[in-house]
């Protein structure tokens, strides 16, 4: 009576084997299993079969099992009831894992038909980019922020009175030679420094004042590979009582140890602005050389007095540091003209 | 100005022997500027950079005085002995100032009997290295003077001065000069010059006649050793355009003692030199000398403003040093200021003099007490800060394009003559032919942009500009601040497989980055308005409403004025106002509570004319919809069969929720009939 068994273990397996979509295992649990399956009914006849039979179909079963399963033999299968039992239960279980198999299979192949070239290009929206430039303003205007510094704007059409005679350049100072300028008319003109919003700023407050302004300035300069008839400045001051030298150099060194790396080198150099008195030349030891990044020094008492700004009680220091040619300087480029240019090429390196 | 180092050692006595290759330093630390050092046979050449306000750092001494101080040395004046003889000199020529506002003081020297030849070798090559020309012994003698000194010199043929004098005045309407360079100059009223008799024979300070100057045949020499007024020779030297070696020195005003000195040393050389009696005595206008200036200095003050203590005794011996004369009286120092430091006006001046010398490398670094507060940003540079923000995660790049162009920039760009946005503001000093005016609008300079990189075979270029624009208006000029974009080429990266046109910038992508500006800063009053301008497309062009004003324009550029510029692409250019834009943003939005009840949507294929607005159709829906519309959006435009001839099909998708409860989908039915009926009504329209 084990023959019919083997007979079905045999044919269980081929089918199985040959069941390559999760619709054919299916197919196949119900021809073995289904209720009216080849296994659901060989089990069914076991109860009525002699009591000599039973044991040779019992092991059959058992061997079915142990096939269909991976457990090995448990002691407490006695009952033929029990071992057919178990016999369904592992069958569906073998079932099942061929099933898994399958739909893993199924799944690979779904899958591997999708599969795309990871080395084509993104696709994406340009990247908008900031100008070099403006970016180095941004990152100028938060260092001083950070500071305690008030970061305000003023107008690039100025006034003499303004860009000018506040600022202790009376016309006819040779200074103003240096700062040669596009008029207007004989009151107005482009500003040459941002100083002017110092001068235009302070009448209006209350020391403490600090204040720092980074924008647009305007001079006759020949266009050549260094120098443009517009660049831009950073300019601030701080008024207060008891403000001294030392804290100019205090401020102005860390500024510059923010934007060019904490182990930069400033020196402070003697020099002579109008406006300012000591005044000093402010530059950076990078890569090897200075870069002059520009000027300060304590506000000259007439510039405080035309304020509105007592110089004997408040002493204000001041500053003025080009950001074009450290720019330069800090990212390498050699030509000036390059910034103006906007070729895209050239704004998409920052 | 160039200095010998053997030449100065020359004018130094130093307890040691400095060492040149040091000095790069030390001169940039005592204020003067290094700009080239070169080394010349077995000498060097300190290219120094010197403020305007040292007039006598024009000068070897100059230079030598702050070296002797710098190094507690002792300044070597040359010794000057002069041989003087009869008849004294006022019998045979005179000066005259006219005008006292145009020259404080005037010395003159007349040396006869001269021998006009070559100068000594050592002399010419003193000269040329510090980069002056040798002429003859006469004209060498003034200009090493005045190297030596910083005081600038002239000479004159004295028997070619009509009358043999000379008078300082302004000059009169219609006289000419000939000068030295051989170019015949007109002179406008007021400008500074030496005449004699008859005529004018040099410009003062800045440069001698041709007809006076000293030649071969050059036997008596008159020596001029002026203070000119600075804004008079400087005045008459930009009026003509003119920068010599003399005009920079007067401009910084000298030293009315200095030019007493440097009159008697030329005339020592010239008799050195050229041989010759030096007549007795000088022709001097001086009718003012001014006793040395007095200036108050509290030492205390000088401490606190410099946030160093230096001893009073180290500030004491350093202004002595530069040849101040302290009287100290506790804490207020009375400080006599020196003929040569005319610069040292006030107390600052001084506090200048000592940190100098000090050294600022010793003055310490330090914070300010004040420090405490957090520092904040003004809200329009906030505002600047944010759009440039919001312009850069919108996909374009920032440029930065100069504010200076010329008219022809405007016409090539398509604004007509008559058009507000060509009235630029003129510059009145223009540099050069290409920058001749303030930009009105950002237009042509974007254009530029555009164009550079579309020559250079970049094709895709999407950019923005927040910058300021310059127009006439009533009573003068207004400044604004504008953000102008534009874009050309492909509007996505990775374009592989894409069809042509889902990828090309569009007018709806340069209104998309419009749109996306306008959200993130919450403006909501906002419509565009077809609308032509004559740089732009005639159909592909809108004007941007903002609370019922206008505040800017977008749109396809002009095929015409694509062409001018040579873009073979189709380009996309808007220019926006800021400032309305700002203040319609809203800058702290408000939570909304969300909805969480399900919405119903409806799509609706509308047929209409096809000139009709699609905008038309979603202003009509939203119109009759009331409260329960969330959203309505076109997601399709058809033309073509079975939509009839003319017309065109706008399909839109209406979402519909209330926030309290569920819609019964009856409702909406009932909605959507009536939105139908006002579409049918109001423009015309039927359905699909």
């Amino acid at each position: 009576m084990d023959e019919p068994v083997r007979a079905l273990r045999q044919r269980a397996t081929q089918e199985l084997e040959a069941a390559t979509t999760a619709d054919q295992v299916e197919e196949v649990r119900r021809r073995f299993l289904g209720r009216k399956g080849e296994l659901t009914r060989l089990l069914r006849s076991v109860p009525q079969l002699p009591a000599h039979e039973r044991a040779a179909v019992g092991a059959a079963l058992n061997q079915l099992k142990m096939w269909l399963e991976t457990t090995t033999n448990r002691p407490d299968w006695t009952g033929m009831l029990g071992i057919a039992r178990e016999v369904a239960a592992a069958c569906r279980g073998r079932l099942r894992e061929r099933l898994d198999l399958v739909r893993a299979r199924e799944m690979e192949q779904r899958l591997r038909a999708e599969a795309v070239d990871v080395t084509l290009p993104g696709r994406r929206p340009p990247l908008g980019r900031e100008h070099v430039l403006g970016r180095m303003m941004e990152e100028i205007r938060d260092i001083f922020r950070s500071m305690g510094f008030e970061v305000v704007d003023g107008p690039e059409l100025e006034t003499e009175e303004f860009n000018f005679r506040r600022l202790n350049i009376p016309e006819d100072h040779p200074a103003r030679d240096a700062q040669d300028s596009f008029y207007l008319d004989d009151q107005h003109l482009l500003r040459t420094q941002c100083t002017a919003v110092d001068a235009r700023v302070m009448p209006h407050r209350q020391p403490p004042i600090r204040l720092v302004t980074v924008g647009r300035c305007y001079r006759r300069d020949v266009v050549d590979s260094t120098h443009m008839p517009v660049f831009h400045q950073v300019d601030g001051f701080m008024v207060g009582e008891g403000i001294r030298f030392s804290d100019l150099k205090g401020v102005l060194a860390e500024f510059a140890r923010q934007l060019w790396g904490p182990e930069a080198r400033v020196r402070f150099q003697p020099s002579y602005f109008p406006f300012t008195e000591p005044s000093a030349e402010i530059a950076v030891f990078f890569r090897g050389r200075w870069l002059e990044i520009g000027g300060c020094g304590m506000f000259h008492p007439r510039v405080l007095e035309t304020a509105g700004i007592d110089p004997e009680r408040y002493t204000a220091f001041a500053f003025g540091c080009g950001v074009d040619r450290p720019a330069m300087v800090r990212y390498g480029i050699d030509d000036i003209r390059l910034f103006w240019e906007n070729d895209v090429r050239f704004l998409a390196q920052f | 100005m160039r200095v010998l180092w053997s030449w100065l050692m020359e004018l130094v006595d130093l307890p040691t022997p400095p060492d040149p290759a040091e000095w790069v330093e030390r001169f940039a630390m005592l204020g003067l500027g290094v700009e080239a050092v070169e080394r010349v046979g077995d000498d060097w050449v300190f290219d120094l950079e010197t403020t305007t306000n040292r007039p006598d750092w024009t000068g070897m001494l100059g230079i030598a005085r702050e070296v002797a101080a710098a190094c507690r040395g002792r300044l070597r004046l040359p010794e000057v002995r002069l041989k003087e003889t009869d008849p004294p000199a006022f019998q045979v020529a005179w000066v005259e100032v006219a005008d006292p506002g145009l020259c404080y003081r005037y010395v003159g020297r007349v040396v006869v009997d001269v021998k006009v030849g070559l100068s000594p070798p050592w002399m010419v090559e003193r000269l040329e290295r510090c980069g002056i020309r040798s002429i003859n012994n006469v004209v060498d003698v003034t200009n090493y003077v005045m190297l030596e000194t910083g005081q600038p010199l002239h000479a004159f043929d004295l028997d070619r001065l009509v009358g043999g004098g000379v008078v300082v005045r302004a000059a009169r309407a219609g006289e000419v000069l000939v000068t030295l360079d051989g170019v015949e100059r007109r002179l406008h009223p007021g400008a500074l010059v030496i005449a004699d008799r008859e005529r004018v024979v040099a410009l003062g300070g800045v440069m001698g006649g041709l007809d006076t100057e000293i030649r071969a045949e050059t036997r008596r020499v008159l020596l001029e050793s002026a203070w000119f007024h600075p804004a008079a020779v400087r005045r008459t030297a930009r009026a003509l355009g003119m920068r010599t070696e003399g005009s920079t020195r007067h401009e910084r005003g000298g030293d009315p003692e200095r030019a007493r000195f440097a009159a008697a040393r030329a005339a020592q050389l010239v008799q050195e030199l050229a041989g010759g009696r030096v007549l007795r005595g000088e022709l001097d206008f001086y009718p003012d000398p001014q006793p040395g200036r007095r200036v108050l200095l509290r030492p205390d003050r000088m401490r606190r403003v410099l946030g160093v203590q230096v001893p009073d005794s180290e500030a004491a011996d350093i202004l002595e040093r530069l040849g101040f004369q302290v009287e100290r009286a506790g804490d207020r120092w009375s400080v006599t200021v020196p003929s040569h430091r005319r610069d040292v006006e006030q107390e600052e001046d001084l506090i200048e003099e000592v940190a100098r010398i000090f050294g600022y490398d010793r003055i310490p670094e330090t914070l300010p007490v004040e420090i405490l507060g957090v520092g904040s940003v003004e809200p329009a540079v906030e505002a600047e800060r944010r759009v440039r923000q919001l312009l850069l995660r919108a996909g374009l790049s920032e440029v930065l394009t100069l504010s200076l162009v010329r008219e022809a920039d405007l016409d090539r760009a398509g604004i007509p003559r008559e058009h507000p946005l060509h009235r630029a503001v003129p510059l009145r000093n223009p540099l050069t032919q290409d920058h001749t005016h303030l930009r009105p609008t950002l237009l042509p300079c974007l254009l530029e942009v555009l164009r550079t990189n579309r020559a250079r075979g970049n094709a895709d270029v999407h950019v923005f500009e927040v910058g300021r624009v310059f127009r006439t208006a009533s009573g003068g000029w207004e400044e604004l601040k504008v953000v102008g974009m534009a874009q050309m080429g492909r509007s996505l990266v990775g374009t592989w497989n894409l069809p042509q046109e889902a990828v090309r910038t569009s007018f709806h992508h340069l209104k998309g980055v419009v749109e996306s500006l306008l959200e993130a800063l919450h403006v909501e009053d906002w419509e565009l308005r077809p609308q032509a301008l004559p740089w732009l497309h005639p159909y592909r062009a809108a004007a941007l409403w903002v609370g019922g004003q206008p505040v800017g324009w977008l749109g396809e550029l002009h095929p015409e004025v694509c062409e001018r510029y040579d873009l073979r692409d189709r380009a996309y250019v808007a220019e926006l106002q800021l400032e309305p834009l700002v203040r319609a943003a809203r800058w702290a939005p408000q939570y909304r509570p969300l909805a969480y009840t399900p919405a119903v949507e409806r799509d609706l294929a509308v047929v209409v004319e096809g000139s009709v607005p699609a905008g038309e159709v979603v202003r009509v829906v939203r119109e009759v919809s009331g409260g329960l519309l969330e959203a309505c959006e076109p997601f399709d435009v058809y033309t073509g069969p079975p939509v009839p001839e003319g017309h065109k099909s706008v399909a839109v998708r209406l979402r519909f929720r209330d926030p309290a409860r569920t819609l019964h989908s009856e409702e909406v039915d009932r909605l959507l009939d009536r939105v139908r009926e006002a579409l049918r009504e109001r423009l015309g329209a039927a359905f699909r």
